[in-house]
């Protein structure tokens, strides 16, 4: 946390080997959290892009002060996931009237790589699919606690809601996720 | 105190954290045990928690790092010396190169092994392209020769076991007076033989007889060869 902090300065001050490790250290938090919520690997490293992107650009707005630097990149993540999803909204709506309709062009669409699915074990995938059908409010508190394993205080900073809030959403979330599970067929090992 | 379904779902995430104690706890898990719906529900969302807490993460596309670097701080300077031998070994440093390397030197191993290399006393002679293929071809052949071996040896006991099979077929299927009769009542060990002879000595003037037919047949060719 106080490497990150040191490295930020350093960055400020125009070292760009500081910020090369900056970006190596976070690439695989980043990249997992944008994977894990919008389900696809081409998506997820262009929404880690611009992640990164933003992070360089609005780095002199980060105080240590207020929390740790994983934690305001995770928020950084968080808005443009959510910015990511608003956008997309329009498109999933108009694909899923297109789905009502057999149209095979869209269903091959949909469906994941051969490389995606093979790696994917087959209930991580399961879990992964049901996900993506989460409410982006319960998703994203799903995948920081459980998936990420942040402290319900560093979600509540995240997310920017109180900790009665988050817990409601993580249990709400652990919930509908359980029954899509239990609706795939999938039972409790 | 007793729960309904709704109480037990809205604290269940406290009772994974552990934040259920005393009465609490217990009527949590009563309701869990005696509700139909709960029960399942319950060990649904523990088994996913666990299995989410499990889930590895996924590898980063390599390209997303230099992108990113690219985009930020401009093209890269191409990098020489030592400096370019270290990004070379970093690149190398994930786990998937780890486990290919790592298959190719089984099968590299392997193949030494097949080819009669000697870990035990290796030569650098051994490694030398006409001994790899001297070595693999000997093996080749050794393997052959055994497998031909093993082969004609099944034959041979195959065609033992049907003659086997065969003569006692003809015993069966021949007519009564042919078959050999049962000698009545013996003492262990007595023969047919009542004379005082020894078995042994029996077998060998039985042999030494069958050697005299054979030379009185063949004297008078011997004695026309020696007369020439």
């Amino acid at each position: 946390m106080e490497q990150d902090a040191h490295l930020v300065q350093q960055c400020l001050q125009g070292d760009g080997s500081a910020w090369e490790e900056l970006v190596r250290r976070h690439s695989r938090r980043i990249f997992n959290v944008c994977y894990r919520f919008v389900g696809n690997r081409t998506e997820a490293e262009d929404i880690s892009q611009e992640v990164f992107l933003r992070v360089y650009k609005t780095l002199g707005s980060y105080r240590s002060a207020h929390g740790g630097f994983a934690t305001w990149m995770t928020s950084v993540t968080r808005n443009l996931l959510i910015d990511h999803y608003r956008r997309t909204k329009r498109d999933r709506l108009t694909d899923s009237l297109d789905d009502a309709m057999p149209v095979v062009e869209n269903k091959e669409s949909v469906a994941r790589r051969p490389d995606e699915q093979a790696l994917l074990g087959e209930l991580s995938g399961q879990v992964e699919s049901a996900l993506t059908k989460l409410s982006p409010e319960l998703r994203e508190a799903v995948i920081l606690r459980d998936l990420q394993q942040l402290e319900y205080a560093e979600i509540q900073q995240v997310l920017g809601v109180p900790e009665g809030t988050v817990k409601s959403r993580i249990n709400r979330g652990r919930i509908e996720l359980a029954r899509l599970l239990q609706q795939m067929g999938v039972r409790p090992s | 105190m007793t729960w309904t379904c709704d109480q037990v779902e809205a604290r269940l995430s406290d009772y994974f954290d552990g934040l259920l104690a005393g009465a609490e706890k217990a009527a949590f898990e009563k309701h869990e045990q005696e509700c139909a719906q709960c029960g399942p529900l319950v060990a649904s969302v523990k088994s996913l928690v666990s299995e989410m807490r499990a889930m590895a993460q996924v590898e980063v596309p390599p390209r997303l790092v230099y992108t990113v670097l690219d985009q930020t701080l401009g093209p890269r300077e191409t990098v020489t010396g030592w400096k370019a031998f270290l990004n070379f070994i970093r690149g190398l440093a994930s786990p998937k190169f780890a486990y290919g390397a790592a298959s190719v030197m089984a099968t590299f191993v392997i193949l030494l092994g097949a080819s009669g290399f000697s870990w035990r006393k290796p030569k650098l002679a051994d490694l030398s392209p006409t001994n790899v293929y001297l070595n693999a071809d000997r093996q080749i052949h050794l393997g052959k020769a055994r497998a031909v071996k093993y082969l004609s040896d099944l034959r041979v006991v195959y065609e033992i076991q049907s003659r086997l099979r065969q003569d006692q077929n003809e015993l069966q299927s021949a007519p009564e007076e042919t078959r050999p009769k049962p000698t009545p009542e013996k003492d262990p060990g007595e023969t047919d033989d009542h004379s005082r002879v020894p078995p042994r000595q029996q077998n060998r003037a039985n042999e030494m007889a069958r050697q005299l037919e054979m030379l009185a047949a063949d004297w008078p060719l011997i004695c026309e060869r020696s007369h020439r």
